[in-house]
């Protein structure tokens, strides 16, 4: 890639972004944690060590062999860390960090700003840069300034926080490590890898050079893949595990009231009623618009989610910008209202009925949400008949379009709200359920507004507000509750957890209360 | 003897054996609860998502599933779609299974090694990958599961009716009406047929206890009917989840399988030793094999 300079601020100054960082879920002091053998409970084994590969499986490693240039606090304020500082242009077109100088990759490699740079090459790639290709749709080019210094150059005025998203999104690989990375981890985290034993177990150990004093407080962690939510609790119960990461909600949450700490990170995913506007009944507005009511979201959490999690109106966390309960409140279950706008839908019955709700058959909380929307909507004179699917299948009716509604959690709801598009039916090119062109062309506006506006002030807040507007007037999608997928449930002893915004596992705080 | 007082009969010497007018005595009265679940008042598929996971209580005895429903009622419909997949099935079989065999058995030659090799593929594929294959392609649905548990039953039928044909054919009664020019339909449906219909009723018992199973295992794989029809394979298979809050969503419809099974079972075995006259007396301990 060709690389560009660019008459950029010069100034660095000390955008000094090391107020004490909020890293904690835990009330418990340094002090009195003391490290060991942590033995962590996960239900599915890593898919490979790439940490580009953003996806949940990888969940619990990623942020353990690998940092990020910078990080969020739970509460969404930014928090340095590969960059010790970062400059964003006046023109908002580039943005300029300062690594630190004192990190190390596992191999005894430094970080440097060529490092940075090859990380960006590969995430710029559309084959290598997996789940963080899309995030850098609005980089043009880069820059290494110095050893210690690297210049992103963006296609247009970027806001703030979708600079600082992309930031936070990219995990750094050491260079000479990437081309293996999906087989040899190669990264500066905490822990380096000991030992795999591929569906059984993975064994990470201490990194002694590792940048952040005094961390990782414990110098072992053991992975134990277990195939049955139920064994893992068992596990933990008996004291063969300390932790259970991404378990059930049903299980965390009998957990909770046996008495086991159980911790919901600020990063959840939201479950959405996905709707193909092209197909059926569900061409007309007005009988979209009635999902908004018809859908008993706090039946739906407790249902599915053993209430764990908080029912919503729109795709957004609470920690994103764009969150705004007040649609939650406006939009709750009212049989009456929804009635009222299918009667001006103008649907016969048998038109508003003649669909199929897909169910994926092997996630047992979508099948218990699937059968609570049923049933609602058959007390609103809607009969509709589930149509389960399981594997390639149910991929191919997800991805291609091929169901009338179906229900599924999509992700980045935290961050910038934009990256809401990443999500195949919140997309606004090549949308692979609404296809080309879109036929929600203010939709398409409102994301451009987001998209567009700088600065943080009344214009962002409109900005935000409109695209809410125009989410909950194309009702292509009805969200209804965020759930955690990285629930983390602890045996007693154990504290001083860093929650990570995405609900990744961050074990390098973690250890037992002396 | 009339054809009813032959079953009156037959009735008769079952029932005085204990475990066969057990099994009978469970049987009917799992059939009524099924035939009358509606006017009884049970409401499979009502939620009250209040009272999700509920332990035994008075408004419901035997607690509530996940979504809040009545897991009795749940049970009891359960019953419904078990015996009408099982009733469907084995029909199904039989009707597709005995022709097969009498046609086999009474042309012999070419017909008979074709139609015994196709019978022979289906031996040799497993009865639940054939099922699964079969609900694949037809969706899933009562039908399906029906027609799935029903197909892999066509051997049994076809190898019961072909061996019966075979024993009958040179028989003199058969040869005399041959004789008297009737057409081969003729002599297989109406002269060897009705000749060969015990071990086939008694095939229609058994194959009833293993169609139960395979609905039940087909629904456990996830691949059963659809939601929210209650079927107990289906009960069972969501119920492991829920062990630990509400243990009776999974023991009850665990229940009332093995003893469904069990009841079938042990009926047509009864059945097989009273229509081959193996025994009279009712079985005692010590006293052999029924």
């Amino acid at each position: 890639m060709k690389l560009r300079f660019l008459n950029a601020p010069r100034l660095f100054g000390a955008v000094a972004l090391g107020l004490a960082a909020v890293f904690a879920a835990q009330p418990t002091p340094a002090q009195q944690i003391s490290g060991g053998t942590l033995r962590v409970a996960i239900l599915a084994d890593i898919a490979n060590y790439d940490p580009h590969q953003f996806s949940f499986i990888n969940a619990s490693l990623i942020k353990n062999l690998y940092d990020n240039l910078l990080e969020y606090s739970p509460d969404g304020k930014i928090v340095p860390a590969l960059a010790e500082s970062f400059q964003i242009a006046p023109d908002s077109r580039s943005v300029t960090l300062k690594l630190r100088n004192d990190v190390k990759f596992h191999s005894g490699a430094p970080l440097t700003a060529e490092a940075v740079a090859a990380n960006l090459k590969k995430a710029a790639d559309p084959k290598l840069g997996k789940n963080v290709y899309p995030t850098m749709s609005f980089v043009d080019n880069w820059t290494v300034v110095d050893p210690l210094t690297v210049r992103l150059n963006f296609k247009g005025p970027a806001p703030e926080r979708q600079i600082t998203d992309l930031l936070q999104f990219i995990s750094i690989i050491d260079p000479a490590g990437i081309e293996t990375v999906e087989q040899k981890p190669a990264g500066s985290g905490a822990y380096m890898l000991a030992e795999r034993v591929v569906g059984q177990r993975i064994r990470l150990t201490a990194n002694p050079n590792y940048w952040r004093k005094g961390e990782p407080v414990s110098k072992e962690v053991v992975f134990t893949i277990f195939s049955q939510d139920a064994a893992a609790t068992a596990a933990l119960e008996s004291g063969g595990a300390d932790i259970i990461y991404a378990g059930t909600a049903r299980s965390a949450s009998r957990l909770r009231a046996a008495g086991y700490n159980v911790l919901q990170g600020p990063g959840p995913l939201v479950q959405v009623f996905r709707i193909n506007t092209t197909r059926g009944p569900f061409r007309n507005e007005k009988f979209r618009q009635a999902f908004n009511y018809l859908i008993d979201r706090e039946g739906v959490l407790r249902a599915g989610y053993a209430g764990l999690g908080e029912v919503v109106a729109l795709p957004w966390a609470l920690s994103s910008p764009a969150h705004d309960p007040s649609y939650a409140q406006t939009y709750a279950f009212n049989l009456d209202k929804g009635k009222e706008l299918l009667a001006q839908s103008g649907l016969s019955q048998a038109e508003m009925s003649n669909w199929k709700l897909v169910v994926d058959a092997g996630n047992q909380p979508v099948v218990a949400i699937s059968q609570v929307v049923q049933s609602t909507l058959k007390r609103a004179g809607i009969d509709v008949q589930l149509d389960l699917k399981e594997g390639a299948e149910l991929v191919d009716a997800m991805l291609k379009g091929r169901f009338d509604a179906i229900f599924g959690g999509v992700g980045n709801i935290q961050k910038f709200p934009s990256r809401v598009t990443t999500n195949s039916i919140y997309r606004t090119t090549a949308n692979p359920v609404l296809g080309d062109p879109h036929p929600h062309p203010k939709y398409l506006a409102a994301i451009e507004k987001v998209n567009t506006t700088l600065g943080s002030g009344p214009a962002v807040k409109a900005a935000y507000d409109e695209l809410n507007k125009v989410l909950v007037e194309s009702a292509f999608g009805i969200p209804t509750n965020t759930y955690n997928a990285g629930l983390i449930v602890t045996a007693k002893n154990v504290a001083g957890f860093t929650l990570d915004i995405d609900d990744m596992l961050v074990l390098r705080t973690v250890g037992f209360r002396r | 003897m009339s054809a009813l007082g032959s079953a009156a009969e037959i009735g008769k010497r079952i029932v005085v054996r204990k475990t066969a007018a057990l099994s009978l005595a469970y049987l009917v009265a799992v059939a009524l609860a099924a035939a009358f679940a509606t006017t009884v008042g049970f409401d499979p598929l009502s939620q009250n998502l209040a009272r999700m996971l509920e332990g035994p209580s008075r408004d419901y005895l035997f607690g509530t599933d996940e979504l809040g429903r009545d897991i009795l009622a749940r049970v009891v419909y359960g019953a419904r779609t078990s015996l009408i997949t099982a009733a469907g099935a084995v029909t199904l079989a039989a009707s597709v299974g005995v022709p097969m065999g009498l046609v086999a058995g009474f042309f012999g030659g070419w017909r008979d090694a074709v139609l015994m090799r196709i019978v022979d593929l289906k031996l040799a594929l497993p009865s639940i990958l054939l099922a699964l294959a079969l609900i694949a392609v037809l969706g899933r649905s009562q039908v399906a599961a029906l027609t799935a548990v029903g197909l892999t039953g066509v051997p049994t039928f076809a190898r019961v009716a072909r061996a019966q044909v075979l024993s009958l054919r040179r028989r003199d009664f058969v040869t005399a009406v041959e004789a008297f020019g009737a057409s081969s339909p003729y002599l297989m449906f109406r002269t060897i047929l009705p000749n060969s219909w015990s071990p086939i009723l008694t095939q229609m018992v058994v194959l009833s206890s293993v169609a139960i199973l395979l609905e039940a295992s087909l629904a456990f794989l996830g691949v059963g009917i659809p939601p929210p029809t209650p079927s107990w394979g289906e009960m069972l298979r969501t119920g492991k989840e829920y062990l630990y809050e509400s243990p009776t969503y999974a023991i009850l419809p665990g229940l009332m399988l093995t003893l469904t099974i069990l009841s079938f079972d042990t009926l047509g075995r009864a059945l097989s030793a009273v229509l081959e006259g193996r025994e009279d007396a009712p079985v005692r301990r010590g006293a052999g094999p029924a």
